[in-house]
């Protein structure tokens, strides 16, 4: 397994060629590598970098993300090569290959997904394949739908089962922040993901897909798949990649698949959601005909999933199959790769039995079953996230045990009466907090808005408590922005103490809970008056500045100045507008970003769960 | 044009409050060459007058004709570029800026333009070298590490450039600051001194003032002189002639404050509590800052307060202040510390009434 060893120190200078040559020529392996070696050296090099240095701090998240894809693929780049020549001495051969890759259905039967889309799917490209020389302009098609569903297999099995070849772009590997310092004594000029695309998009609009690399390229009919669209960050960049796509929406002449993962929820508080949305509406709007895909069904993917069983030859019940598939969510690609790992177990006898006991609880919702995940006995299946809304529900109706008070307590220390809460009726709130994945800030907002809806009328001595404890959270929070963090770890461990002390000051202190009735989630006001904050205060100084030839603070300026204006009926003269409106514009793109990002979760309300 | 800018005086020696401050000003700075001063006090005393008084003692009239500017500094820190936009008033023999507006950047401002005034130092007319004046506003809001960077350029360019620093309260100034600078304590004018101003004001603007109106105007001035100033601006847009007790209007955030005051004491309940945030946002939107909203707040709750609670509420107050500008968001401290009057006011009443 001389290999395997090799691979290892690949992993460690992954980072670094010059050191990975040092290290590697010295082992004796005689298979010469330069062939495939310089080969991603040569992408990373010309490859995109963290963006300009403003936004460093961004980019420090780049780098992290950055290095983690250009690691993980070269990682499987050298793995590829690896096995794929060692295949006969190691002698694992086929049976380590992944399940996903190896049953990879080829024939539209094959498909788990729901045969009317994959129909969808293939008469589109027929008619594109056959409209292709003349001037029609649908050639593309935009299918939307979670992750591992069968998005990419759909297209491959189509355009195999229509004879036609499919071109991917394949995303270059990203450049490291280091390595882009390194390279830039050297001249080489940097391109960042987007670039590349647009440079591609401009070369197939000008030339079609007339690539040496394709053989015969005339005869036959070439597909052409974007799976992997640049990451966006920010309105600008969003606003390119619609252009760009835009553009090869109405000049393409093949057919075309662009691919866009839809991770679902849509009041999730990650705001790059927001562009993907907008670009798919945008591509629509150019022409191109979305086919959406659903999570697949649990009886298809038993189907698939048996079939996979038995072309492996191995005994899986069925109630197991069922187990898998239910717990996937839909992911048929993690339900594989779970069968997988799930037939590698030694002792499938015992665990079955336990399954078994608690599968019927999957069946309530995803809270249990993440319960269910979280206990020793199995791990696999998709940890399902829940909602913002979800959790903040939880954590402001605040169900609590009546049945068995202190039950859970007894063998801990004696609390006095007023410390003394009933049992929880969910999960550990960071738990919750984690699978709701939402940030930390917009959390402590919503709960501060809307907790005192949930408070008895009586008890405003319980206001004051969640009120202390949101204002503690707060505090953390602060903590992070007047140092300029760097550590990344620090910053996240003090993220979630705060949003763990705001959640739980709320558990905590609402003691006297109104009994649970309808109540709507409001969206933080707290959002706007800042906004608004923001807009005056530009205002008023530049206002100010100008009529008065001497600088006030600012204090002065409203606490005095401004009421007495208003008993005066002073009309300031409003020759300040040049500048003034120049940094009020920039105030609001900023903060328009912000509320942007929230404005459809406000809609969403929670009932009484 | 406002009485209070139309009124300033433009030289030292026509300033009416602090004479002797501006004598011996004059003294100084006509017989040598001005150290670095920094001047503190209560707002509306007339730091700011007399700045502007010494700058045109010290170069002539040329200090009047200024401009604002909206500028902003490309500042080079360490990996990359901070752009910082500041407002600033100078002319061409002085910057005056707050450098407190451009928050945790505040440092690479003061450096910068300390830097960029070095470099092109004015020749005065005698052939020597002069020097330009720099007016920081609000150095006590300024952070440490700004102070400190402060320091370290009025010792370096102490030849081309002379500070005047300007502040409330001398004791959030680091001592290396203050040691090497002058400090001039300009406190809160006399109400009779008020009064005098009044007067002139009167007779310069050919008004009829009855006997006692100015003094009843300097006693709701709280000893600022501005605010007296303007005060009497706004009775005279209201009613003139002046009558002897003619209503001298409020200012409408404190008549709001009290409003609210009076609200907390009315219900304390988490609707109530719900209400009274709708109004702080009020407030805030309108931008007055949070530090003042709780202080008249507290002003307000402690009038109408039982003397037995007053200790425990103000002690509330300055807990929730501290909190307040350590953290991010003021309303999350003003709630809480009305949370906390509300829920010990409340217990007050059971226990006295039942």
């Amino acid at each position: 397994m001389g290999r395997g060893k090799r691979n290892a120190t690949l992993v460690i200078s992954s980072s670094d060629d010059e050191d990975f040559l040092v290290k590697s020529s010295s082992k004796p392996a005689s298979v010469p590598r330069t062939n495939y070696k310089k080969r991603p050296k040569k992408a990373a090099l010309s490859n995109s970098c963290p963006r300009s240095r403003t936004q460093s701090k961004i980019s420090d998240f780049d780098e992290a993300r950055l290095f983690l894809t250009a690691f993980i693929k070269r990682f499987c780049e050298e793995l590829d090569s690896g096995t794929t020549r060692f295949k006969v001495s190691t002698g694992c051969g086929s049976s380590k290959d992944l399940w996903v890759d190896k049953h990879k259905p080829h024939s539209l039967e094959e498909l788990s997904v729901h045969k009317k889309k994959v129909e969808e799917v293939k008469t589109l490209f027929e008619e594109s394949l056959i409209t292709s020389k003349g001037k029609s302009s649908n050639h593309v098609i935009l299918i939307v739908g979670p992750a591992g569903v069968g998005k990419s297999v759909t297209v491959h099995a189509v355009a195999s089962h229509l004879g036609a070849i499919v071109y991917e772009w394949n995303t270059p590997t990203p450049t490291i922040w280091h390595e882009h310092l390194h390279n830039s004594g050297s001249g080489l000029r940097y391109m960042s993901k987007l670039d590349e695309f647009e440079h591609f998009v401009e070369r197939i609009r000008k030339y079609g897909l007339i690539l040496s690399s394709l053989v015969g390229g005339s005869r036959t009919s070439v597909i052409l798949l974007i799976d992997d669209l640049p990451l966006v960050h920010g309105k600008a960049a969003c606003g390119r990649l619609k252009r760009c796509l835009n553009l090869l929406v109405q000049s393409v002449c093949v057919p075309t698949a662009i691919l866009i993962t839809d991770y679902g929820k849509a009041d999730s508080t990650d705001y790059t959601m927001h562009y993907w949305e907008e670009i798919q509406l945008s591509l629509q709007d150019a022409g191109a005909c979305k086919v959406s895909f659903n999570p697949i069904t649990v009886n298809s993917m038993k189907k698939a999933l048996s079939r996979i069983c038995k072309a492996e030859q191995r005994e899986v019940s069925a109630e197991q199959i069922e187990l898998i598939a239910k717990a996937s969510g839909g992911d048929i690609r993690n339900a594989i790769t779970s069968l997988q790992y799930f037939c590698l177990k030694p002792h499938q006898g015992p665990s079955l039995s336990s399954y078994d006991g608690i599968s019927p609880c999957v069946k309530e919702g995803s809270d249990e079953m993440v319960h269910f995940f979280s206990g020793p006995s199995l791990s696999f299946g998709r940890d399902d996230t829940i909602s913002l809304f979800h959790a903040l529900g939880k954590f402001l109706h605040n169900k609590r045990d009546p049945d068995n008070p202190t039950a859970a307590d007894r063998d801990s220390i004696v609390l006095k009466e007023k410390f003394l809460r009933l049992p929880l009726k969910m999960d550990a709130p960071e738990i919750i907090l984690c699978q709701a994945h939402g940030q930390t800030r917009p959390i402590v907002d919503f709960l501060h808005e809307n907790v005192l809806d949930f408070i008895s009328e009586e008890a405003i001595d319980d206001a004051w408590v969640v009120q202390s404890y949101l204002s503690d959270s707060d505090l953390l929070l602060a903590s992070l922005n007047r140092v300029l963090c760097r550590n990344y770890e620090a910053e996240n461990s003090v993220q979630s103490a705060a949003a763990s002390v705001a959640v739980r000051g709320t558990l905590f202190g609402n003691a006297h809970q109104v009994p649970s009735r309808w109540h709507a989630v409001r969206r933080p006001k707290l959002w706007e008056i800042e906004k608004s904050l923001w807009r005056n205060k530009h205002q008023m100084a530049n206002e100010r500045c100008v009529t008065s030839l001497t600088m006030h603070d600012h204090t002065v300026n409203v606490t005095e100045f401004k009421p007495m204006l208003k008993w005066i009926g002073y009309r300031t003269p409003k020759n300040s507008g040049a500048y003034e409106a120049s940094s009020d514009d920039m105030v609001e793109d900023e903060l328009e970003r912000l509320v942007l990002t929230k404005e459809d979760t406000s809609e969403d309300e929670i009932e009484d769960w | 044009m406002l009485w209070v800018d139309k009124y300033r005086p433009k030289t030292l020696d026509k300033v009416i409050v602090h004479e002797d401050v501006a004598q011996n000003l004059k003294k100084l700075v006509t017989e040598q060459d001005c150290p670095h001063l920094l001047f503190y006090g209560p707002s509306g005393s007339g730091k700011k007058t007399l700045i502007m008084a010494l700058l045109r003692q010290m170069f002539g009239p040329s200090t009047d004709k200024v401009k604002v500017e909206n500028k902003t500094w490309k500042v080079d820190a360490g990996s990359r570029t901070i752009d910082v936009e500041l407002t600033t008033l100078s002319s061409s023999h002085h910057v005056e800026m707050n450098p407190a507006n451009a928050g945790f950047q505040d440092r690479y401002v003061v450096q910068e333009i300390i830097k960029e005034m070095a470099k092109n130092r004015p020749i005065d007319t005698k052939g020597k070298k002069g020097f330009k004046v720099l007016v920081l506003n609000e150095v006590d809001k300024l952070s440490r590490e700004a102070q400190h960077s402060l320091r370290r350029t009025m010792e370096k360019y102490s030849a081309s450039c002379r500070l005047i620093l300007c502040c409330n309260s001398s004791s959030k100034v680091t001592e290396a600051v203050r040691s090497r600078c002058l400090n001039i304590r300009i406190s809160a004018p006399a109400e009779d001194k008020i009064v005098k101003v009044l007067e002139f004001i009167g007779k310069k603007e050919g008004l009829q003032l009855p006997s006692g109106f100015a003094a009843r105007i300097a006693e709701k001035s709280n000893r600022s002189l501005r605010r007296a100033i303007l005060l009497l601006e706004t009775c005279r847009v209201q009613q003139y002639p002046f009558t002897h007790n003619q209503a001298i209007p409020p200012m409408d955030w404190e008549e709001y404050v009290s409003e609210i005051a009076s609200d907390i004491m009315k219900e304390q309940s988490p609707k109530r509590l719900f209400q009274v945030r709708g109004k702080l946002y009020e407030l805030l939107s309108n931008c007055i800052p949070p530090e003042i909203i709780l202080k008249r707040l507290l002003k307000e709750l402690l009038r109408k307060l039982d003397s037995e609670l007053k200790h425990e509420v103000s002690y509330w107050a300055a807990y929730y202040e501290h909190r307040m500008r350590l953290g991010q968001k003021a309303i999350f401290h003003l709630e809480a510390f009305v949370a906390k009057f509300m829920s010990i006011y409340k217990s007050f009443l059971i226990a006295t009434f039942g």
